[in-house]
């Protein structure tokens, strides 16, 4: 035998450069989610800022300017910087290994996306370092009031910042589409596919038609701003709504963008602990493919004050999305349904997101009824609807997927016990913080101020949201711990811990960079249950 | 197959402990707010409803708000309620056998049933909230009475308008609205800056005021009484303190504060509000980011005195008013744009405490104590 040992063709560079420049879409979803996760403490921060500044009436301990800034910065971190990340992190890990493929369709566009989002970041943040201060306009930074006239150089390095993580989103849109249309693995045909590859395949859809849209209507603002384009403000000839148009065609369906792949996370999370397979699988894939075609329809239900919109049309449509929202509702329980139910921590927080979102789902029903909207709209009651639908939905089912996706990420899994003990802190402190708010708007309490009157009747119930913001900050701290214990001493997952059923699992934790030695074969949607139940695989 | 493992608490304590938790919480906030047990319950129940309706058009809503939300209510505990069932029911001890429960993939007919009948449920809440909706946007042809809220980073001006429903009768500068109960006032809505929002919590209404497009809308106030009001639109750092009050009268009460703004409006600008020369101790006081620098002042007691007014927010306008406990005025100082300052001469004022406000931001406010 030889003694000459094989020497590696390019030699061992530091993690560090290894993590920099791959272009492995397991490791660059990891960095999705760290990155992410990153700007969800920013975020969250900011948030305990605006709580803080709200426990009591009169200003303690920010500026009223400087609040505007709190809640504007914090919106759009959680939602450019977190929540459509995050989830294209799970697609980034998730949908080439789901499918059979080895990688990604282009791995270095795909290292390219990412990269952009740590610099879009840093590039909204820097707002805070500039003269007059970040972004201080709201996430939706309507002119004129985002004109240069009342907002500072923060507005253009927020803008700029958008429109680099919608470049960075377009990307990755047409990165999953060609990814799924021709890298699946024999056998697996599009019908065959997890729901949760068909919900970033329906996402991505969306992000190509509607991220162009909004890059347009901030360029325009852009152009607004720093050389005298006469868009949008009326005082030079400009309409004032028709951003809110442009905006909103985008900034709906990107509603859909952060929920259509919670519910894929919590579509595959479900039937794994209930030992069944998705309840009426077909059904659910219609159903969020209409969302998505819905979803184009109904940006104005956010303009129902404007006086400038067509109210019944938008109402019927927003009304009418409800129906396919409701049929995954009860595909859910139907999967439930006479399963042998386990709950380990991803079903916990599959099973907090189930009634999250259906409350986020009903009070989102009282903004589609347009008078109601003229007594809600603007008000605290959508700001409980938002945070139902984006935190005890989306984030809830973030952390449903963390839990769940962890063991295939790392090789080991999370400690249950800690999971728990954040889920019971963050499922009490999320409901102490924002159910309270529905209460809030419908006794006239508006959004996006920084102070309210102590006679207003506002006192009580804003001092409880705020010790429930608390909360669910404590309870990130049992996560961070759990991560960090985990990872170094954690119990070995081993390939399928959950016994799950989709391909991902068909490999090792974590998978070799080429994802699988072999296949096996695909005649379902759950391959890796037909190979370990074939008795049960006939139908 | 590997047998189920232990994974942690399990799910029956996690959901009892959050259960208790949040009933704790619950009662002890309602204890913390008073003894009386079922007067709370009673506004914990009101508190899901918006406050009672003082115009028709606010009925109108309120009753369609309760529909929605009955509906809703009946499906959040239908839902939930399957879903809670499903939990305990389904629940699998660790332990059992590993056999798998039945591989169910669907059901056509029940897939059909729970399309239709949510179908029908918005379909049916569509219709009701159209049609409230063509009564509450409805608009008079010959409304009784039109005001032009003017809405300007931080402040609510009104004009009255004379019967052409243009020109301005008088403009009232301090943010309140009077209007006559039971009859049709017709506003528009009008900014100069940027967008805001006309909201009155009572009326269960508002409607954005945009620069460039004068919206509008007709009400009818059925219940007189003063109901607060705020810009719910974002529209710069001092959007939560851009209030207004309306103040619902009686039709001979609303004539005669009619009559008396005309007059005064149709009166040379006389300093009706300087009577006198400055004389007496002089005190300092300034406005800046619609505030006041002193939250306390202090005067002699029976001695006209003068208030040297600085008011420093550019293009905003301020003034100094003085009323009593009961809230009676008793100067009211000119109202100016900054960046500028008035000298205001205050008659003799017997010793006592009363309040010193800004007549446009009512949120401005301080102490005056007169030794």
């Amino acid at each position: 035998m030889a003694t000459t040992a094989l020497r590696p063709a390019v030699p061992a560079r530091s993690a560090l450069y290894e993590w920099v420049t791959t272009t492995d879409h397991k490791k660059i979803g990891i960095l999705y989610v760290i990155n992410s996760f990153i700007f969800f403490g920013i975020g969250g921060l900011l948030a305990l800022g605006v709580r803080a500044e709200l426990a009591f009436p009169g200003l303690q301990f920010v500026e009223d300017s400087a609040y505007n800034q709190l809640f504007t910065v914090h919106a759009s971190a959680m939602l450019f910087l977190f929540i459509i990340p995050m989830l294209a992190g799970f697609g980034n890990y998730a949908v080439p290994l789901m499918i059979g493929a080895p990688d990604m369709a282009f791995p270095r566009i795909n290292a390219l996306s990412f990269w952009m989002l740590p610099l879009a970041g840093i590039v909204m943040m820097s707002g805070f370092l500039v003269q007059g201060g970040a972004a201080a306009a709201g996430w939706t930074s309507y002119p004129p009031l985002a004109e240069a006239t009342y907002s500072g150089q923060g507005t253009d390095l927020w803008i700029v910042a958008v429109v680099l993580i919608g470049t960075s989103s377009i990307l990755g849109a047409v990165n999953f589409l060609v990814t799924i249309f021709k890298l699946r693995a024999p056998g697996m045909t599009l019908l065959r596919m997890p729901i949760f590859a068909w919900t970033i395949l329906v996402t991505s859809v969306l992000v190509l038609f509607a991220t162009p849209v909004l890059a347009s209507g901030l360029i325009m603002l852009f152009i607004d701003r720093n050389y005298g384009g006469n868009f949008f403000d009326p005082a030079t000839g400009g309409i004032a709504v028709l951003y809110q148009n442009v905006f909103w065609f985008y900034s709906h369906p990107a509603v859909y963008i952060m929920v259509l792949p919670a519910m894929g996370i919590i579509s595959e999370i479900l039937p794994v602990f209930s030992r069944k397979p998705l309840f009426g699988y077909k059904a659910f894939i219609f159903a969020t493919a209409a969302i998505g075609a819905l979803g184009f329809s109904v940006w104005a239900h956010h303009m129902f004050t404007t006086g400038s919109v067509f109210l019944p049309f938008f109402s019927l449509m927003t009304f009418l999305i409800a129906v396919p929202t409701g049929v995954k509702m009860f595909n859910w329980i139907g999967t439930m349904w006479r399963g042998h139910l386990t709950f380990p921590t991803p079903m916990i927080y599959a099973l907090g997101f189930l009634t999250m979102f259906l409350i986020g789902g009903i009070n989102g029903a009282f903004s589609a009824s347009v008078p109601v909207d003229f007594a809600l709209h603007d008000t605290y009651f959508v700001v409980a609807h938002l945070h139902y639908v984006l935190f005890g939905g989306s984030v809830f089912a973030v952390f449903a997927g963390l839990f769940f996706w962890f063991p295939k990420m790392t090789g080991r899994m999370l400690d249950e016990t800690l999971g728990k003990i954040q889920f019971v802190i963050m499922f009490i402190g999320f409901n102490l913080t924002f159910f309270p708010m529905h209460q809030l708007g419908l006794a006239g309490m508006p959004r996006r101020i920084a102070d309210y009157s102590s006679t207003a009747g506002w006192n009580d119930l804003n001092l409880v949201a705020t010790v429930g913001s608390m909360l669910i900050g404590v309870a990130m701290v049992p996560f961070l711990v759990n991560v960090l214990i985990s990872l170094r001493s954690g119990k070995l997952a081993g390939d399928n811990p959950w016994d799950a059923n989709t391909l991902e699992w068909a490999t090792t934790s974590p998978p070799p960079p080429y994802n699988f030695d072999h296949l096996p074969d695909i005649r379902s949607e759950r391959p890796v249950f037909d190979t370990r139940h074939p008795e049960a695989a006939a139908h | 197959m590997t047998t189920p493992r232990r994974t942690g608490p399990s799910p029956a304590i996690v959901i009892l402990i959050a259960g208790a938790l949040s009933v704790l919480a619950f009662l002890g906030i309602l204890l913390l707010q008073g003894p009386d047990l079922a007067a709370q319950l009673q506004s914990v129940v009101d508190s899901f409803f918006p406050p009672a309706a003082v115009t028709e058009q606010g009925r109108e809503i309120r009753n369609l708000y309760d529909i929605v939300f009955w509906v809703g209510a009946v499906i959040f505990f239908l839902v939930e309620g399957l879903i809670i069932f499903a939990v305990i029911r389904y629940w699998r001890r660790p332990g059992k056998s590993a056999d798998l429960p039945p591989q169910t993939h669907g059901n056509n007919l029940l897939e059909v049933v729970w399309t239709i009948i949510p179908l029908a449920i918005v379909l049916a809440l569509f219709v009701i909230s159209w049609q409230t909706l063509n009564t509450v946007d409805a608009r008079s042809a010959n409304p009784d009475v039109s005001v032009r809220a003017i809405a300007a980073r931080f402040q609510w001006t009104f004009e009255y308008l004379k019967p052409d429903g243009e020109t301005v009768e008088f403009t009232q500068l301090s943010p309140e609205m009077v209007v006559p109960v039971n009859e049709t006032i017709h506003l528009k809505l009008r900014s100069p800056d940027v967008n805001h929002a006309f909201y009155v919590p009572e009326f269960l209404f508002k409607r954005d005021v945009i620069p460039g497009q004068d919206n509008n809308f007709d009400f009818v106030a059925d219940q007189t009484g003063t109901y607060r009001g705020q810009c719910a639109e974002l529209c710069g750092a001092q959007h939560w303190a851009m209030q207004f009050t309306v103040r619902v009268v009686e039709r001979a009460e609303y004539d005669a504060w009619f009559a008396e703004q005309r007059a005064a409006a149709q009166a040379t600008p006389a300093p009706s509000a300087s009577p006198g020369a400055p004389s007496g101790p002089q005190i300092d006081l300034a406005a800046a980011n619609i505030a006041f620098d002193k939250a306390t002042l202090e005067a002699p007691a029976d001695t006209p005195f003068t208030i040297n007014f600085e008011n420093n927010d550019a293009g905003i306008p301020h003034n100094v008013e003085i009323r009593d406990a009961d809230g009676v005025s008793l100067f009211k100082g000119e109202i100016f744009n900054g960046v500028d300052s008035r000298l205001y001469a205050i008659p003799a004022l017997p010793a006592g405490d009363y309040t010193f406000i800004c007549t446009v931001h009512p949120n401005m406010t301080g102490t005056l104590s007169v030794r």
